[in-house]
């Protein structure tokens, strides 16, 4: 059945133009003559001399650090704990469940600064561990989400005639449930990594003074006012971010999380 | 085999770690929104409601008000645009659906600040829109800096957070009673007026207010596009920890947004669980 009401179709593309015209824009930007002009024609010489410059690399590189290690620390805290509650039978306790969508659930205005406030009371210098740290705290939760659904999927006597056989449980994880689940491990990876990549909020509260990452620069090149160098940075972000989410769109496991923010 | 009590040793890393992390740094912001503080900015522990009845402030109570106002009208324009876009994907069929779906959704996934400069080069004082005034002659518009430029960040960013609940609630809806409505005589207004929108109602409700609560609490959005002057309780509550060095009363804004944002969940499960299933695991069908 075909959609009827044009007017209900034209304004659904309508919407969907508006919410990207201004990231076109962006991209249309990068590669003006004069910024300020949209009719001062095309040139490659803002990025060519941007991909020279410190300004890409250090915090490109801060964000992907950050994202790998927060990704990995995301994945193996999300598993575990997946892998566990799915031994107990029957429905979790409302309290674990609480606790468990309370990082997907609170604003990341009111997680970013309840972090700062434990790192400030702890003592903790704010910087690179810290960011580290306070992105998987939040992606975490998103994994066990994802890894509930891959283990629901797993047929258990698998895991039952592994003991049976005499297994220890370890052996079990290692050795029969891991390699099962192991594609939505790499899909919660990349969804943990996309998570910290994209973030701008949290980092922004527990970086400190002086760690940048990309998203970190360009707010504070934002600050300053429009530049070649910041129209250059946004669209190098918007190219990776979107290859990110077509990345997660094509794999079955992180999709669903794409359509919730 | 099954032993309900006990809860493995590797969840319990994993709990703990939250616990950690996450009650934790929360506790402490509730427990901080009870504190006193001195003039010389520091910390007493002396248990006070202080910090509530300082949001009573006309200072501060001035900037609820116009809070609310902006967010509520940022709410209703979001409610007004992603109406059509929801119902739109919840009455087409096939491949467009999902396709829709991830159309919406792709721009919500590269960078927020990023969607923030889109704003400001399309309306900034030098943005595309003011080229383009500038050259037919127009005078210039100055809507970025004003609380203009906080209204259309707040709708840009949360639109698609709201079309996903109305499309849940449509998508509940059984299409035989659409049929049975105009079988019955009813136009396409009487059926939507009278069928469609009583059975969606709580559902938009619940949907509004996780994107109304959370508005309340933005910081970048009116930092970056409304300017200096335009005072915002999310910017407020930021500025007690970095610049007026007054966390016990930015731990009290915090505390209220997060007590809101939980009566809003207790309301959603108390509906959910009278209807049926929640709405994370419909949209999980639709794709």
């Amino acid at each position: 059945m075909r959609f009827r009401n044009p007017l209900v179709s034209f304004l659904f593309w309508m919407a969907i133009s508006l919410l990207y015209l201004p990231l076109f824009y962006l991209v249309f930007q990068a590669f003006l003559e004069n910024p300020n002009d949209w009719r001062s024609g095309f040139t490659l010489k803002w990025l060519i001399k941007l991909f020279d410059s410190a300004a890409l690399w250090g915090p490109l590189l801060n964000s992907v650090e950050i994202g790998v290690l927060s990704a990995t620390l995301a994945v193996s805290l999300g598993t575990l704990g997946a892998v566990g509650l799915s031994r107990i039978s029957g429905l979790l306790p409302p309290v674990i469940q609480t606790l468990i969508i309370l990082p997907i659930l609170v604003p990341e205005v009111i997680t970013g600064l309840s972090l700062l406030l434990f790192f400030l009371l702890c003592r903790f210098d704010l910087g690179f561990l810290t960011v580290v740290v306070a992105h998987a705290s939040f992606s975490a939760s998103f994994v066990y989400f994802i890894m509930v659904e891959q283990l629901r999927k797993l047929d258990p006597q698998m895991s039952e005639a592994a003991m049976d056989l005499g297994a220890k449980p370890t052996e079990v994880f290692w050795k029969v449930t891991l390699p099962n689940i192991i594609p939505g491990v790499m899909g919660a990876w990349l969804l943990a990594f996309t998570l910290s990549f994209d973030d701008f909020l949290i980092s922004f509260f527990t970086s400190g003074a002086g760690l940048t990452t990309l998203p970190l620069k360009i707010y504070s090149l934002m600050r300053i006012g429009v530049s070649p160098e910041l129209n250059g940075l946004s669209f190098i972000m918007i190219c990776i971010s979107t290859f990110l989410v077509l990345m997660l769109v094509s794999k079955e496991q992180s999709r669903k999380w794409v359509l919730r923010g | 085999m099954k032993n309900n009590a006990v809860i493995p040793s590797s969840a319990w890393i994993f709990l703990i770690w939250l616990i950690l992390m996450t009650l934790l740094p929360f506790s402490l912001i509730l427990g901080m929104s009870f504190l006193q503080r001195t003039d010389l900015g520091n910390i007493v522990f002396a248990f006070s409601l202080k910090n509530y009845q300082q949001l009573f402030d006309w200072v501060y109570f001035k900037v609820l008000l116009k809070t609310l106002w902006l967010a509520f009208g940022a709410t209703l324009s979001c409610l007004m645009i992603g109406f059509p876009v929801a119902y739109f994907l919840a009455r087409v069929q096939g491949p467009m659906k999902s396709i829709g779906l991830i159309l919406l959704f792709i721009p919500f996934w590269t960078n927020f600040i990023l969607r923030i400069y889109g704003i400001v080069s399309l309306f900034g004082s030098n943005g595309l829109f003011n080229q383009l005034l500038a050259s037919v002659g127009a005078p210039q518009a100055s809507i970025l800096y004003t609380r203009w430029g906080v209204y259309l960040g707040l709708v840009y960013n949360y639109l698609p957070f709201l079309v996903v609940p109305i499309y849940s609630s449509l998508e509940k809806l059984d299409p035989f009673l659409r049929e049975a409505a105009s079988d019955l005589g009813a136009t396409r207004f009487q059926t939507f007026r009278k069928v469609i929108l009583p059975n969606i109602k709580e559902g938009v409700l619940i949907g509004s207010l996780f994107v109304f609560i959370p508005m309340l609490g933005e910081y970048v959005i009116p930092d970056l596009l409304g300017g200096a002057k335009e005072a915002f309780l999310g910017k407020v509550m930021v500025e007690q920890f970095f610049i007026l060095q007054d966390w016990p009363l930015g731990s009290a804004i915090a505390t209220v947004l997060s007590v809101l944002l939980l009566g809003a969940l207790w309301l959603q499960n108390r509906w959910t669980s009278k209807n049926q299933q929640p709405q994370s695991q419909e949209l999980g069908h639709a794709i």
